[in-house]
């Protein structure tokens, strides 16, 4: 599903460049539920952005659903993302402006539906969820477990093959965190959803089918 | 995504107060100037209506002349000749105080049917104003000597005036009711408008009544109308002429030069309003682009996590973008309630065209200045990085 060949990211400054990642090499398979772990700094969360085409690799090459996406315009990385990739972020990123449900919908405004659809889709994300009490509230309102609930919905309103969480139980406590942990492994399993999780947990990412370890922006697992 | 916009706009109103109130007082002082400048620019365009140049106004006192009303008749009619003969001279004419561009004003109300018609200029001229003036004649004739006797003062109104009290009819032997409505006046002749008041003003509407020369006494101004060859020389000896004439002091006034003195009345304040009103632009301009800068630095988590989950760099631009516009209609939406008031209430008693001509032209200001303000920062958020957004937040 994610092919990640010979990944190379340096960032450059005036004085410094930084070898972030070094020639990491990577296969998903598809309904897989992937774990990395590693240090602070050892480039999880920048392999976890090139993976969701959210930032460029220096070096190497990246095939997504067997389809290379170095020549793609930023239009089509855009449309890419939004049908193919869902992300859960540790500090949930939900917009404190708008509902739950409005944040839910957010993917799907970037697609051509109606806003009943919108409507529908969004509340069958919250439902999976169990938070289809919570559509009128914003997220300021609601606990951090449910803040990540909703960012699930959000991930997987648009119904995409591949998840990609960062440090998803990050910010909660070990029972929220199992809570999240079971959406995740459920969605997995019942909807064959590819996941891709960085975590510092070693608990949760022993529930993973594959844990890879980084350490100074190589592989060592 | 205009639904999801305004529910993002109205969710955070508080933190667009300032957005939208600087909107609604820019659109308020733009209105302001563009009402201005659209009523000075359709009372510019049309015709003038009388041909001001090489007139010349010669004001004077009767202090030191003959009481005896005949007696100082004849002495006008031996002027008026004298200055007629003078090769230089085209054309003359008594009239009174408020003769193009002075600072007089004589109005007068006139009845028509029952109704009256209020602030009508009240012109007091002598035979020779058609040709001192070139005024057009529309409709009619010009005053003759035989119209000082009869039994209906004889009167030439403006085509202001007919179309008010007549409308498409005929006014040519029509009567008119005076201020009281208690003599009639008939109607010998319509003249196109004429601009006395400068070239911003309305003509408005108008009345011209022959000089009765039995009251020469109360008549002040003569008024020439001089040949190409007319230079200070003569003007100096025409001065002369007069002063000794009349044995006072007299005034002479090239009516081109009180042409100019008059517009600049209009023009300087206008240009010094227009100049304050640059500065508040340029302000609320800058003020727009900080705020909506400020804006996009504040929402740099969302605006990375927008563009992960499928907007592209283009979308998120348009979509700030559309942010300010919406805000702006909202703003515009208040502002055009209270603009339109003013056409509504006759306010001014300005046309209803010049105040919706002003509502557009400012709307469309308004936006094309919250849309250049937006352009930038709309851009340097297209440019903003997902992964360092993300990161940040």
């Amino acid at each position: 599903m994610i092919r990640l060949q010979n990944i190379e990211k340096v960032y450059r400054t005036d004085t410094v460049e930084t070898l972030a990642i070094n020639g990491i090499s990577l296969d998903i398979a598809k309904g897989e539920f992937l774990s990395i772990m590693g240090p602070s700094g050892c480039g999880k969360s920048t392999l976890l952005n090139i993976m969701g085409l959210l930032d460029e690799p220096s070096k190497g090459n990246i095939k997504i659903d067997s389809q290379d996406i170095s020549s793609f315009s930023d239009e089509k990385l855009a449309k890419f993302r939004n049908h193919k990739l869902g992300f859960i972020f540790q500090s949930y990123h939900l917009i404190n402006d708008l509902q739950v449900l409005d944040n839910v919908e957010l993917p799907l405004l970037y697609r051509t539906s109606s806003a009943k659809e919108r409507k529908r889709l969004a509340t069958e994300a919250l439902e999976k969820v169990g938070l289809s009490n919570r559509l009128k509230h914003f997220p300021t309102q609601l606990s951090g477990g449910q803040r990540q609930r909703v960012a699930i919905a959000r991930a997987i309103v648009g119904n995409p093959q591949i998840i990609l969480a960062d440090e998803p139980t990050g910010n909660l406590d070990s029972a929220m965190g199992n809570e999240i942990m079971e959406i995740l492994i459920n969605l997995n399993k019942n909807e064959g959803t590819t996941i891709v999780m960085v975590t510092h947990d070693e608990s949760m990412a022993h529930k993973t089918h594959r844990l890879v370890r980084l350490f100074d922006g190589s592989q060592v697992q | 995504m205009y639904k999801h916009l305004f529910k993002l706009i109205w969710n955070k109103r508080k933190q667009n107060f300032l957005f939208l109130s600087e909107i609604l007082v820019s659109f308020l002082v733009i209105f302001a100037v563009f009402s201005f400048l659209t009523y000075y620019y359709q009372n510019y365009s049309k015709p003038l209506g009388f041909d001001y140049k090489r007139v010349w106004s010669i004001s004077y006192d009767n202090g030191e002349l003959p009481k005896n009303r005949d007696s100082l008749a004849i002495f006008y009619d031996n002027l008026y000749k004298s200055l007629q003969a003078m090769p230089e001279v085209e054309a003359v004419t008594f009239a009174s105080a408020n003769f193009p561009y002075s600072s007089s004003n004589m109005s007068t109300g006139v009845h028509q049917n029952g109704k009256k018609f209020d602030f009508v200029n009240n012109y007091v001229v002598g035979e020779g104003y058609k040709k001192v003036w070139n005024v057009s004649l529309l409709e009619g004739r010009w005053f003759s000597p035989e119209d000082a006797v009869g039994t209906n003062q004889k009167i030439i109104i403006n085509e202001t005036l007919k179309k008010l009290m007549f409308g498409n009819e005929p006014a040519i032997g029509k009567l008119v009711g005076d201020y009281e409505d208690k003599n009639k006046m008939k109607v010998i002749g319509v003249v196109r408008d004429i601009k006395t008041n400068g070239d911003f003003w309305p003509a408005g509407s108008a009345i011209f009544s022959q000089l009765d020369t039995g009251y020469l006494a109360n008549n002040h101004n003569i008024l020439i109308k001089v040949g190409e060859s007319a230079n200070a020389t003569f003007e100096s000896k025409l001065y002369k002429f007069m002063a000794t004439s009349l044995n006072n002091a007299v005034e002479i006034q090239h009516i081109d030069e009180m042409r100019d003195a008059k517009n600049e009345i209009t023009i300087i304040p206008m240009v010094i309003f227009i100049i304050i009103a640059s500065f508040l632009i340029i302000n609320v301009a800058l003020g727009l682009f900080g705020v909506l800068w400020y804006n996009i630095n504040k929402r740099r988590g969302e605006i990375g996590l927008r563009r992960a989950i499928g907007a592209s760099g283009s979308a998120v631009s348009y979509q700030l973008v559309m942010e300010a516009l919406i805000l702006a209609t909202l703003s515009l939406v208040v502002g055009c309630f209270f603009a339109v008031q003013f056409p509504l209430l006759n306010v001014f008693n300005v046309p209803a065209s010049v105040y919706l001509i002003s509502i557009l032209i400012s709307v469309l200001f308004i936006y094309s200045l919250v849309f250049i303000c937006s352009l930038y920062p709309g851009k340097q958020a297209a440019g903003i990085h997902p992964a360092v957004a993300l990161h940040e937040e």
